[in-house]
């Protein structure tokens, strides 16, 4: 075990994906979330990305995925590249050191789910608002579609599985939970997580400078507000 | 300028790509077919990547405003001008006022056309190729429809030159890809292993850019475990709990929750494009120290004569 991993992280394996990516999957035991473990995974994407040698690197929550050139490098010198940059890696709490406010307008339309998840957690509207933004999430994945943003952990009483049928539209925005996950969807699209919220804030539009408001890597924080400064900020 | 009369099935604007974005869940998108698309702007006289029309399945109906040579490439569809048959993978000289109408594929998917000098389309984040899901590059992020104009670019260009003997590829409703593991490979069930390499599938009417449904042997996992949401490839092959096998295309998800079963390796990636649905789609092994070789005889034979061409 490398003395820069935190005690409990064991080193990762490397899977080979095809013919031209590895992937670096970390073992996670009986947990289904790690923050040590995401936190090495974008710490590594971080400087991956820097390195330049690597065609695609998609971090997961627990996983990287590295594709590599193979008209340019064999499979094995790329494993020998990522067990080094393993080995030297220093960890990054927040690697890309943003933190950015997320207002969300919980319940209502906009949060249609939320009485659901009052009932299993047993907490008062208020309660459950107080719980979900009082903690301040990882960015862990982007996508499946620009835009998507898969959250670290939600706190233990607001787990709650997927709808067992996906509603065929989920505004762009809305922010849900699907068993330990929390989430916003970045654009409107089919889906299935409990929706409790939903931000005013667009996490992608293609005609801004900066399409991306987050990105794996980031961290960020809720913000309760009303439905008037909902449409306000939407105006 | 070329005016569209009919768009068809699904036709869209696509160049290379957009590549190293999939950390943003933006796939590179880019022709689906990436030879056949640069066997077209090569006859137009184009760099390999100048953004190209790529029709899906048929239908589409153009007319040139002004006289031209366009490249066409990729599957067979009955190509004519002002009603007169053209020969597919040729050079063609058009002239104002001419309608090229491609009518159905026969032995793949999606046609190319090319235009001398490449068309001239706004880029987001380096790429002019349609991405429908966030609606991104072509015109407004949108497939091709009657009344959209596109312009051609007047860009230093060679002439137009056809394509020589033994570079054109045999294209077919019967695809056949060869493959290597993917991470959840071991977790199938033996009986799936075997099955995935000796039986047939066909690709389902659920077959686009973004990926294809298989029709075919139930694959099974020897257990299922829950899975955590993982990155994911264009040519990886997942297995979903239907059993109905899903393969990614080059539009496909950038993460993906279910287990993936296989990768086709980077030298038959370009036939993904060519699976139409009702394909018969066949899956191989590829051994490890084959396929850097393979990749690298494709890469040399076609690189001599498409300059900055790997596939």
């Amino acid at each position: 075990m490398s003395p820069k991993l935190s005690p409990n992280l064991k080193e990762p394996h490397l899977i080979e994906y095809g013919d031209s990516a590895i992937l670096i999957q970390y073992d996670l035991g009986d947990m289904h979330y790690s923050k040590p473990v995401n936190e090495a995974v974008h710490a590594l994407a971080h400087d991956l990305q820097l390195s330049g040698n690597w065609l695609e690197i998609v971090p997961g929550y627990d996983s990287l995925l590295c594709q590599f050139d193979l008209s340019k490098m064999s499979l094995e010198a790329s494993k020998t590249l990522l067990k080094k940059q393993i080995k030297t890696q220093k960890p990054k709490a927040n690697p890309t050191g943003n933190i950015i406010e997320i207002p969300i307008c919980y319940g209502g339309d906009h949060g249609p789910d939320i009485n659901a998840i009052q009932k299993t957690s047993k907490l008062s509207k208020k309660a459950l608002i107080e719980l979900h933004s009082g903690s301040t999430y990882d960015v862990c994945i982007m996508g499946f579609i620009p835009g998507f943003a898969f959250l670290s952990e939600a706190p233990k009483v607001l787990h709650h599985p997927r709808h067992a049928t996906p509603r065929s539209l989920v505004p762009a925005g809305s922010v849900g939970i699907a068993g330990w996950q929390t989430g916003i969807y970045g654009l409107e699209s089919p889906g299935g997580w409990q929706i409790i919220g939903r931000t005013p804030l667009k996490l992608f539009d293609k005609t801004r400078t900066k399409p991306f408001l987050v990105e794996a890597g980031d961290q960020i924080k809720f913000k309760p507000i009303s439905a008037k400064t909902f449409y306000e900020m939407s105006a | 300028m070329i005016e569209i009369l009919n768009g068809g099935t699904q036709t869209t604007i696509q160049d290379a790509g957009r590549p190293n974005l999939r950390h943003l869940g933006i796939p590179a998108s880019g022709a689906a077919d990436k030879l056949s698309f640069a066997l077209a702007n090569w006859m137009a006289g184009n760099r390999w990547d100048a953004p190209a029309i790529e029709c899906s399945l048929g239908g589409l109906h153009i007319r040139f405003k002004s006289d031209t040579t366009i490249g066409l490439a990729g599957a067979e569809m009955w190509a004519q001008i002002n009603g007169q048959n053209v020969k597919n993978f040729t050079a063609l000289p058009v002239h104002k006022g001419d309608i090229l109408t491609l009518s159905f594929a026969r032995d793949g998917c999606r046609a190319y056309i090319a235009v001398a000098g490449g068309l001239k389309l706004p880029e987001f984040m380096g790429s002019s190729s349609t991405y429908l899901p966030a609606q991104l590059g072509g015109i407004d992020g949108c497939a091709l429809k009657t009344g959209d104009k596109l312009t051609i670019s007047n860009r230093p260009r060679e002439a137009p030159r056809a394509i020589p003997k033994g570079y054109t590829p045999a294209l077919s409703r019967h695809i056949v890809l060869r493959s290597r593991p993917a991470p959840e490979w071991e977790g199938l069930d033996r009986p799936s292993k075997r099955h995935l390499f000796v039986s047939p599938f066909h690709a389902s009417a659920a077959t686009d850019r973004m990926g294809s449904r298989l029709r075919g042997d139930k694959i099974t996992m020897e257990k299922r475990l829950p899975m955590t949401s993982s990155p994911l490839l264009p040519g990886t092959l997942q297995i979903p709990p239907d059993g109905q096998a899903i393969l990614a295309l080059v539009d496909g998800h950038c993460t993906g929750g279910y287990p993936r079963a296989l990768q086709i390796i980077r030298a038959d990636l370009w036939l993904l494009g060519q699976i139409a649905p009702g394909s018969q789609v066949s899956f191989r092994r590829c051994f490890p120290e084959d396929a850097p070789k393979i990749l690298k005889a494709r890469n040399s034979f076609y690189s001599g004569l498409i300059d900055g061409f790997s596939f």
